[in-house]
């Protein structure tokens, strides 16, 4: 009987400095998969490395390997590293929660921004990786498969994927919905409070032709200009800047707004009236609320990205049901195309042992009886066989019924299968199929 | 002339289009990936019965030439199913949220100009070189300026909500950068077919001796009409010399161009001297 067991960490569990040495980065991943399969060659194996998590699945025999401590060894071993050092942050998961797990990080509910598709590549990307090299089986390939198709619904039947959830990512939305590409803009950035710099990080990341950064401290804005590969520009020429800016960002501490509509509207012949877009999240503002009403000139503040934020916070707390409920749903049907593929075999194997069993003791006893008759031989046999599977129907059903008993399908099976000693290798049986009996006398 | 027969595949196809508009606006409240396959694929089909319609009709004209354009049924199918070709090719290409809204309205009012229109018989001038030439450069001009007024009506409402600073409802129809650019290229292309259509369309004339259209041909509504939707494109693209027409403006007059453009191609039908889409 085969069992599922999951070792990783995450952005929940470890810190960074913490994830950082024990992830798998490059070709790394896939050297571990390889070693993992060559000191493990009877287990499935896949292992998902991304910035957030690291996390070993394994499938193996109920007593076979690895197992969890093996995995910390090898997670040290093979980085080179102290296991106390990450192994306080590690979590394990066994069965029916390791499905459960996976089918929630492939729909992104495990991330830490919600709703995030990098995720679902991610998983596929590791998934491949191990099937490739002959790590998955019968069980990982099945889990897997059924996780991407999890996620890939939840991400395009609800909302999830939908909105930001922060000023700054609310912020390049709407420049989203502005400009096409960024790689021919200039973005100005105006102040150095941290909100500037996190929403500033963000527009960084669009790769803009030019990241201006303007204050009032030349220090500050070497600062910045060189955490964001930006260039420092001086104060006193903020209409020049102004003029060469596509995207603005005001966060200054100036008492006074510090961009006038009269300004902007003056430079509109010299910014050849093409869209600008300004992010004023100063408190109080920086720029007159008039510059938001000239044609092509797009104004934002801090309470219009705050509102579109909770806006969308509240519109998510629907799409993360509905992606909960498909996860669920889900989740239990693989759990129970796994139950029928773990008890069927287990029920036959039961059902054969029992049979050949009573067909021996009716073999011995027909021996100290020669002048049998055929007619009665056959009653014979018929009335053993019918007593095994009256003898057997009641522990089946309750097998079959066993889930969130007293224990997982799982805890059942692998009880059966020491009491009643049904190890695969060693039945010889070649009865007829003993559930099927099972099934016709019920 | 359109059989009994083609003007019920032409109902089939409106209906196709109207449910493909409607189930890619059903997405707006109830997002699902089978909503925009079925979408699609009403699309397709759309496209498949107006191009068998074409067809039909080419096959079953009596003495026709091998070109399926010749008639005001024809032209404006053909429009049509070009209008949805470019929507399904920006969508599979790089797709942009709420075009099959703004354009399938537009396709839908060809096909319907098809059927009430198509009824008027071909041209008699129908076959001459210049014709041809005349006939695609306006039709694949008009094309481009279905495109450019639909792109345009996007960009007034993605500028609205912009400036509505709302919450995002419905898909994304793209950035205004986009949005203007897409506009600007199909006038610039619309332009330059239009003006070629019009200088042949004189030559058209004056071979006939302007017979069709009377002695004042240069009054006629049909020319009137195309005159002033050659200027209302000129204009448009006059913006890059100044730049302050830009934004809504090229939008707006944009939408109003095709407005022109549609008033030549149809409305000329009910004037006597107009002598139909042609």
């Amino acid at each position: 009987m085969q069992r599922l067991l999951l070792l990783g960490l995450n952005h929940a569990s470890a810190p960074l400095a913490v994830r950082e040495k024990v992830t798998f980065a490059g070709d790394a991943r896939d050297r571990a998969v390889d070693a993992l399969r060559l000191q493990f060659p009877q287990a499935e194996i896949a292992l998902l490395s991304t910035c957030n998590r690291v996390e070993i699945y394994a499938a193996r025999e109920t007593h076979g390997h690895p197992r969890a401590e093996e995995m910390i060894e090898f997670l040290a071993n093979f980085h080179g590293i102290d296991a106390a050092s990450f192994s306080p942050h590690l979590y394990q998961k066994t069965d029916t929660d390791v499905v459960a797990h996976l089918f929630t990080v492939a729909s992104s509910l495990d991330s830490m921004v919600l709703g995030e598709t990098q995720i679902l590549g991610q998983v596929r990307d590791a998934y491949d990786a191990a099937r490739e090299r002959g790590a998955t089986g019968a069980l990982l390939n099945p889990l897997f498969q059924r996780a991407l198709a999890a996620g890939k619904e939840v991400l395009s039947a609800t909302a999830i994927g939908e909105g930001r959830v922060s000023v700054a990512s609310v912020a390049v939305d709407y420049a989203r919905r502005i400009f096409d590409s960024f790689s021919d803009k200039v973005v100005l950035s105006i102040g150095g409070g941290e909100m500037a710099a996190l929403v500033l990080q963000s527009f960084a990341q669009l790769a803009p032709r030019r990241l201006l950064i303007c204050n009032r401290s030349p220090e500050r804005a070497a600062e910045l200009a060189l955490k964001f590969n930006g260039q420092a520009v001086p104060f006193e020429n903020l209409s020049d800047h102004l003029t060469a800016a596509d995207i603005v960002v005001s966060s200054t501490g100036a008492s006074q707004p510090i961009i006038t509509a009269r300004q902007v509207a003056g430079l509109r012949k010299a910014m050849r009236y093409r869209p600008i877009f300004l992010i004023d999240i100063a408190l109080p503002r920086d720029v007159e609320p008039g510059v938001g009403e000239i044609e092509n000139v797009y104004l934002y503040n801090i309470d219009d990205l705050q509102q579109v934020v909770s806006g969308t916070m509240e519109q998510r707390k629907d799409a993360v049901e509905a992606a909960r409920a498909i996860v669920t749903r889900q989740v239990d049907g693989f759990l129970a195309w796994h139950r029928a593929r773990e008890m069927g075999p287990m029920i036959d194997r039961l059902s054969k042992r029992y049979h050949l069993l009573a067909t021996e003791e009716l073999a011995r006893t027909l021996n100290k009886m020669p002048n049998i008759g055929d007619a009665e031989k056959a009653h014979l046999e018929e009335l053993t066989r019918r007593i095994v599977n009256k003898l057997l129907h009641d522990p089946i059903t309750m097998l079959r019924r066993s889930e969130g008993l007293h224990g997982t399908t799982s805890q059942y099976l692998h009880a059966l299968e020491r009491l009643f000693q049904l190890n695969p290798d060693g039945d010889g049986s070649d009865n007829a199929d003993g559930e099927a009996d099972l099934a016709q006398d019920a | 002339m359109p059989t009994t027969g083609q003007i019920l595949l032409l109902i089939l196809a409106i209906l196709l289009f109207s449910t493909g508009g409607l189930l890619s606006l059903a997405r707006t409240w109830w997002d699902r990936e089978t909503l925009r396959i079925a979408a699609k694929a009403c699309l397709w089909c759309g496209v498949a019965v107006s191009l068998g319609v074409l067809l039909w009709h080419m096959l079953s004209r009596p003495g026709g030439s091998w070109i399926p354009l010749e008639d005001n049924f024809e032209a404006f199918v053909w429009l049509a199913v070009l209008l949805t070709g470019f929507v399904l090719y920006v969508q599979r290409t790089r797709p942009l949220g709420g075009l099959d809204w703004f354009v399938m309205p537009i396709v839908i009012l060809l096909l319907i100009a098809a059927g009430v229109l198509g009824k008027a018989k071909p041209q008699e001038y129908v076959g001459t070189t210049w014709y041809w030439i005349h006939l695609s450069t306006v039709l694949t001009g008009a094309l481009a300026f279905a495109i450019a007024g639909a792109t345009g009506a996007m960009y007034l409402q993605a500028n609205r909500r912009l400036r509505s600073k709302s919450l995002p409802q419905g898909p994304k129809l793209g950035s205004l950068e986009r949005l203007e650019r897409i506009t600007f290229t199909s006038v610039t292309l619309g332009f330059a077919l239009l003006t070629i259509g019009l200088i042949t369309g004189l030559v058209v004339l004056k071979a006939r001796g302007q017979s069709r259209l009377g002695d004042n041909w240069f009054a006629s509504p049909k020319v009137l009409l195309a005159f002033a939707a050659w200027v209302v494109y000129a204009i448009v693209l006059h913006a890059p010399i100044n730049p302050s027409f830009r934004g809504r403006k090229v939008a707006l007059l944009s939408i109003f161009g095709f407005v022109l453009m549609i008033g030549t191609l149809v409305a000329v039908n009910f004037v006597p001297a107009g002598g139909g889409a042609h």
